[in-house]
């Protein structure tokens, strides 16, 4: 199994950073978070420019994909730059609407995903029970019984991290009836793309960490040099560098038997990587850390809202356990 | 209109950059390369006339096998097709030979215009545009942060320390970018895979007549003859006002020459 990425995919990953760090999404973000979408929809858009959007909607529907490891090079560089938004939502509504039957009214909406005009939310419960930025969806789904159905967002729920705006939702009308199989491929996507933001956002909350220790001075030498604090570093190393060939290399046995294993092989691993990074990030950067002005706070919350997003760790286990039971 | 824009692969101005000990050229395998960055201006500028006129959009480079990354870059923000100039006889060319290297290869393969930025990150001598013009025979419009084209007729914004001149021509013509003439754009995904499929072709200084005896490092006219490390800066003057720090800052800016 090959896990380099080629040159087309690399540049691709290039071009998302310099467009997301062009972007500063630290303040969209908190715009976000404080309910104006504006900057984070402009920020949609030209990501669906990017071909962000069009990954996970089958050519057919006037997509590209689903092309998993580029999904998972984008969703990488979502995650590192904290990029707010029901993205990998949208990228499971895209798998699981693709898997329906073609002549489906709802299959409608890939193009408009494709195109970045259609925002889409969804709620899978139990392992995704809210409705992840419902208001600023144009399609809200969920699955109830088996059957893919219209979403009715009621009331907003804080989450952990404030740029994730949940929704608790009522099933509304039904849209296929037998969508079992869709949804459960939209899940192991979804989690997917989740496993690949928490690894970006691990390495991201690395990089500032590292940048830290570097330049903070205590007891008249940067901190870096303190051996304790060089060991927390390289332990959140050590798990990222663990956990990103899991996710890629669940990208890759996408359409296979072994894809929803794989998938929350990557999960766990890419969740605890990426908790561990944080936990690393606030002690190595102290109080600050934790300072709602500075930005890496937003990453730290976001890394541990994210560890528990599509699936816990425990419920991939469980899958994991499962499968090698078998 | 056939554009041809030149890029140039230079070492990410993000890193350390080095020069080799041993002939005092830039040392390519210490830093990545990257695409020159106002050469992604320039880039943008032809993609922008061939959408408003038509035409062809044509990416020339000259560089190591390792500048067709650069190329691609290139490729994928729109360009229709690439020729690269790759010969180690072209290793350690002053802006002279490189000049006279580009523009043989733009003669054999035509152009009714050439886009370049003004300068590029490493060398900075920011005069490739008007030897290319001078060699060529054709009219230099450098500097330009607005470019318009009627027909055969071109004209520009050439930027100045004033504001800026207003200087026409007519085509065939070279012309250099400033970074304030546009936005370059992001390469898209489509884009990237679609530029797997554009024509690069590869010439060696015999395919575009270049004698070698005018390019390398034996032919360049200027030499490197030393290069050190630029000194760390040195610590500013602290003064302290007891009453006269007024004066002491009008004597400081008076021995600059400011006052």
């Amino acid at each position: 199994m090959r896990f380099v990425l080629d040159a087309e995919q690399r540049l691709f990953g290039e071009t998302l950073d310099k467009l997301l760090t062009e972007a500063a999404v630290a303040g969209v973000a908190r715009d976000w978070a404080a309910g104006r979408h504006g900057p984070g929809l402009a920020l949609w858009r030209s990501l669906a420019a990017a071909g962000v959007l069009a990954l996970a909607v089958p050519e057919s529907a006037g997509g590209a994909g689903p092309l998993p490891v580029e999904l998972v090079t984008a969703f990488h560089e979502l995650g590192r730059h904290g990029v707010p938004g029901p993205y990998a939502e949208t990228v499971a509504a895209s798998v699981l609407l693709g898997r329906l039957p073609g002549d489906s009214s709802s299959a409608a909406w890939l193009p408009a995903i494709a195109d970045g005009t259609a925002v889409v939310s969804l709620a899978l419960p139990p392992a995704v029970p809210y409705a992840l930025d419902a208001d600023v969806a144009g399609l809200v789904l969920t699955v109830d019984g088996g059957e893919l159905r219209a979403a009715v967002p009621g009331e907003a729920r804080t989450s952990l991290d404030p740029a994730r705006r949940l929704f608790a939702i009522t099933p509304g009308e039904v849209i296929a009836e037998d969508a079992t199989a869709a949804t459960a491929e939209g899940y192991d996507m979804g989690a997917l793309m989740c496993a690949a933001q928490l690894v970006g956002l691990g390495r991201r909350l690395l990089e500032v960490s590292v940048d830290h220790a570097r330049t903070r001075r205590q007891f008249g030498r940067p901190i870096g040099e303190f051996q304790a604090v060089r060991h927390h570093l390289a332990n959140a190393l050590v798990g990222l560098e663990y956990a990103r060939p899991l996710v890629y290399g669940a990208a890759l046995s996408y359409g296979t038997p072994d894809f929803a294993t794989d998938v929350s092989a990557a999960k766990v691993s890419a969740a605890e990587a990426a908790y561990t990074a944080a936990r690393i990030a606030l002690q190595v950067h102290g109080a600050i850390g934790y300072t709602d002005e500075y930005d890496p706070s937003l990453l730290i919350r976001k890394a541990r809202a994210l560890h528990s997003a599509w699936g816990s760790p425990a419920a991939h286990r469980a899958r994991v356990m499962s499968a090698l039971a078998h | 209109m056939n554009i041809v824009v030149c890029v140039k692969q230079v070492p990410d101005t993000a890193t350390e950059r080095k020069l080799r000990s041993d002939d005092k050229t830039l040392d390519r395998d210490a830093a990545d390369g990257v695409v020159n960055e106002l050469d992604e201006y320039a880039v943008e500028e032809a993609l922008r006339l061939k959408e408003a006129h038509g035409g062809e959009v044509t990416v020339l480079s000259m560089g190591p096998a390792k500048a067709t990354e650069t190329i691609r870059k290139a490729l994928a923000m729109g360009a229709d097709k690439a020729v690269h100039l790759s010969d180690d006889a072209l290793r350690g060319s002053d802006a002279l030979s490189t000049s006279y290297a580009l523009a043989e290869t733009l003669k054999k393969i035509g152009f009714d215009l050439v886009i370049l930025g003004s300068e590029s990150t490493d060398a900075r001598t920011g005069v490739l545009a008007a030897m290319l013009a001078e060699r060529l025979g054709t009219p230099q419009l450098t500097l330009a942060n607005k470019v318009e084209v009627d027909g055969s007729a071109i004209a520009i914004q050439r930027v100045t320390d004033y504001g800026y001149d207003k200087v026409e021509a007519s085509l065939p013509a070279v012309v250099s970018v400033v970074e304030k003439i546009n936005e370059p754009r992001y390469p898209s995904f489509k884009g990237i895979m679609a530029a797997k499929k554009k024509p690069v072709e590869t010439l060696a200084i015999g395919d575009a007549e270049i004698s070698a005896d005018q390019v390398g490092l034996a032919s360049a006219w200027s030499e490197v003859v030393d290069f050190a490390a630029a000194p760390p800066r040195a610590a500013g003057t602290v003064v302290k006002d007891e009453g006269d720090g007024g004066v002491k800052a009008a004597e400081f800016l008076a021995s600059k020459k400011f006052v």
